[in-house]
């Protein structure tokens, strides 16, 4: 099963909050997720990121791919495999 | 749970939070099929072959869509200035409101009358709406 850490938008208007999940990369449409490894705030200057580390490098080290942007976030938090 | 925490200014409130809140402000004025795609692309961070599969279109024509929708959005932005003013408001409000905490810590301190202390929490209530209303 192809699995992908991605972005979920969550919050209300204007106030963009994302979590970051991972989900099965062939059912994206219906917005189920497996598991919730963090969040994204960048409402707050600088944004901030909560990640579970393990978690992240769990699935990373399982075969999952993370979007571009959660490359990014992960990067900068110094989470790898 | 080991939970890391990261803060730096080296990651800024990126494109995507720009993205979104212009979406939030002239999404309305997309049609339905570009929101459907545009929505999956910025609010649900699927990639451009992810929506081109789902939809039965071309990568290509997913990203000129894309691409046309950021530029609407963009154009509206321009001529209309919506989020600027919005992050313009939201910025001078919450400076009101430490100004305020600050002011009230001073008050309590000086024991003041009621009525400053009735002033303070209609002035916050009034702040917070403004926010929500924005």
């Amino acid at each position: 099963m192809a699995v992908k850490i991605r972005l979920k938008r969550m919050g209300q208007k204007k106030a963009p909050f994302y979590r970051i999940v991972v989900a099965d990369a062939r059912s994206p449409r219906d917005g189920k997720f497996i598991e919730e490894i963090g969040t994204y705030d960048p409402n707050q200057e600088p944004s901030v990121f909560k990640v579970d580390e393990d978690a992240a490098k769990k699935w990373l080290n399982n075969g999952a791919q993370p979007t571009e942007v959660v490359g990014k976030i992960f990067k900068a938090a110094g989470i790898e495999k | 749970m080991n939970e890391k925490i990261v803060s730096q200014p080296g990651i800024r409130a990126t494109d995507r939070m720009q993205q979104a809140l212009l979406y939030d402000f002239y999404g309305e004025l997309l049609t339905e099929h570009q929101k459907e795609i545009y929505e999956q692309f910025v609010l649900e961070d699927l990639s451009l072959s992810e929506i081109a599969a789902d939809e039965g279109i071309s990568r290509q024509g997913v990203h000129d869509l894309i691409k046309r929708c950021h530029k609407i959005l963009n154009s509206y932005e321009e001529k209309l200035h919506l989020v600027e003013k919005f992050l313009s408001i939201k910025e001078n409000v919450h400076r009101i409101d430490e100004l305020l905490n600050e002011y009230s810590a001073v008050s309590d301190k000086n024991n003041e009358e009621e009525d400053t202390k009735n002033h303070l929490i209609q002035i916050r209530s009034i702040l917070n709406e403004i926010i929500e209303e924005l």
